[in-house]
């Protein structure tokens, strides 16, 4: 599959500091994927993202989006790119659909009309069943303030995609929301990506939101640190775990150590393994077992693991 | 609705597109002034102090002796001295955009930076020719007017004069990053150009470093282009205008890319490197 993004010992030094924000970091992203930029506080997350988005100036390095250079390309790359930023870019004193309508009109969708009844239909239509999607139509023509910051970042979503952008850039984009908004958030951008294909490139707190992703890139103090499915972190980062007990403990844990198998008790009998299924192990086991449970680590065991082993700040 | 029916509606053509791009921030500026009673208070109070107690008592006490209308040139130097002034403040908005993080949804889109700044400066002129009518009402109570002709001469160059002053302004506003210190330098900026370019006090027998500053002003130029059209034909021509109206406007051209380059830039740069 072709490369969407594409960085290449990406360089961000910024004035005044005296270590790069980023150093020399490289990176593909396929197209359509679902692509996590994971990392602690400070690690360079954003530096890269607003690089990639033509906000801030690499010092060097190659950066391609789309196809386009960022820095000698900046206008086509800008075409085909929806951000939503770590802090909201709204202007508080327009109503929510005045912020979708300035944004519309300056991606040249539309030619500015004073009011929305006098915009195309097109547009009218285009944003009230985005607003109903996101469920903020109430308050599309409530003043930004006036909104909570739930509908604020759910409006952002709605102008971010408005463009039809192939990629989308989402830098914190659920932070300050509760439950119920991160959900129907979440429900609408894995909507938008099988009907469009769009490629999402995300950067979160929130680990599990990048449990489906397609790859996982931890980047910290500046660096890439590691990559790879979600799958492959687990593995390569921790063990799986097998949960046992027996009325015969001491027959069951004889057993395992015959196998070359460690094992804690923490209740029950804890076995980590590695290089080896569970189905395997459980095949060999002679005594009755009354407890039998496989525990799957997660992403956010696996990226709290890494942090911990290299010393990095858990975010 | 699909991507496809869309974006038929995309713009084709990159000049449509970038003067599409400069309405819309342009538009942004003028609803933003409508829903703002401050700043139209403030648009329509500034002509009341400028032109009805700074100019009334000027030309009550100092105008003798010049062998031309004080309040006529007065007039004409207020206006403009209004559109430069107001023009300023608006563009200055460019560093609350920065602190509320606005400018980044503008740095973000497929435009030209110049677009950008020239529909800011241009939304900005919005509260300028408020404030230019303003003047003229202020104007007209003190017994001072325009001809129909002569105001239309001013009208339509109103927004090469608003250019002028934007453009100046971005320069600075390109180095500036807090509320603060933008207040500051509306006043570093608004402050010599109404003193020393001849808006209220004529600047026919300036010398040394003040001879300089006014030549180098582009308000200088500005007022006297607008004072060559509404003095064309009279006996005080001679008195009142320095240059020939055709080196004014070159020179008012030129200062105007100069500025605008040296500002945009300035901005793209400061937004990029923050």
């Amino acid at each position: 599959m072709e490369s969407i993004i594409s960085v290449n010992k990406l360089i961000k030094q910024y004035e005044k500091a005296r270590t790069p924000a980023v150093k020399g970091v490289s990176f593909d992203v396929n197209e359509g994927d679902f692509f996590a930029f994971l990392g602690p506080n400070g690690a360079g997350k954003t530096t890269t993202i607003s690089i990639l988005t033509t906000t801030l100036s690499k010092t060097s390095g190659q950066v391609s989006i789309a196809g386009f250079d960022v820095e000698k390309e900046a206008k086509h790359v800008r075409e085909n790119v929806g951000i939503i930023f770590q802090q909201p870019s709204l202007d508080p004193q327009l109503s929510a659909e005045e912020n979708i309508r300035f944004h519309a009109c300056l991606y040249g969708m539309f030619s500015y009309r004073p009011s929305f009844r006098m915009m195309p239909a097109a547009y009218r239509s285009r944003v009230m069943e985005l607003a109903e999607i996101v469920g903020i139509q109430d308050a599309l023509f409530k003043p930004i303030k006036k909104l909570s910051g739930g509908m604020q970042r759910k409006l952002e979503i709605i102008r971010s995609l408005i463009h039809t952008p192939k990629i989308l850039f989402l830098d914190e984009p659920t932070q300050g929301l509760d439950a119920i908004s991160r959900r129907s958030l979440w429900d609408y951008i894995n909507n938008i990506r099988k009907q469009n294909g769009t490629t999402v490139f995300l950067t979160t707190h929130y680990i599990d939101e990048a449990e489906h992703v397609d790859k996982v890139c931890i980047i910290n103090h500046g660096q890439i640190a590691i990559s790879g499915s979600p799958e492959e972190m687990k593995q390569s980062l921790l063990k799986q775990e097998l949960i046992l007990d027996a009325p015969d403990r001491g027959r069951l844990i004889r057993e395992l150590s015959g196998m070359g198998l460690f094992h804690r008790i923490d209740g029950h009998i804890i076995v980590p393994y590695q290089g080896m299924t569970a189905q395997n192990i459980i095949a060999c086991l002679q005594t009755q077992l009354t407890v039998l449970k496989i525990q799957e680590p997660s992403l956010e065991d696996a990226y709290v693991e890494y942090l911990l082993r290299t010393g990095g700040d858990a975010a | 609705m699909s991507e496809l029916v869309l974006g038929q509606f995309r713009k084709k053509s990159r000049l449509t597109r970038e003067l599409n791009a400069i309405i819309t921030i342009m538009a942004r500026d003028i609803t933003l002034f409508f829903k703002s009673p401050g700043t139209i208070i403030m648009s329509l109070a500034m002509p009341v102090v400028m032109m009805g107690m700074l100019g009334g008592s000027l030309a009550q006490n100092m105008a003798g002796g010049l062998g031309f209308n004080f309040g006529q040139f007065m007039l004409v130097g207020m206006i403009v001295n209004m559109l430069f002034m107001t023009t300023t403040m608006g563009v200055t908005s460019l560093v609350e955009d920065r602190t509320t993080d606005f400018t980044q949804e503008m740095m973000i889109s497929p435009i030209s930076r110049y677009s950008i700044v020239i529909g800011k400066i241009f939304g900005s002129s919005f509260g300028a020719i408020v404030g230019m009518a303003g003047t003229l009402v202020v104007g007209l109570f003190m017994g001072y007017t325009l001809s129909a002709g002569q105001l239309l001469a001013l009208l339509a160059l109103s927004p090469l004069m608003c250019l002028s002053a934007g453009a100046l302004a971005m320069i600075v506003i390109g180095l500036i990053k807090s509320n603060r210190m933008a207040n500051l330098a509306v006043m570093l900026i608004t402050m010599p150009q109404m003193f020393l370019s001849g808006a209220i006090i004529p600047i026919n027998n300036s010398s040394g470093i003040l001879f300089v500053i006014s030549r180098i002003l582009p308000m200088t130029y500005c007022l006297d282009l607008a004072r060559a059209v509404v003095y064309a034909g009279t006996p005080e021509y001679d008195s009142v205008v320095l240059f020939n109206p055709a080196i004014t406007l070159t020179v008012i051209a030129a200062i105007t890319v100069v500025c605008l380059v040296t500002g945009t830039f300035f901005f793209a740069r400061s937004e990029k490197n923050r």
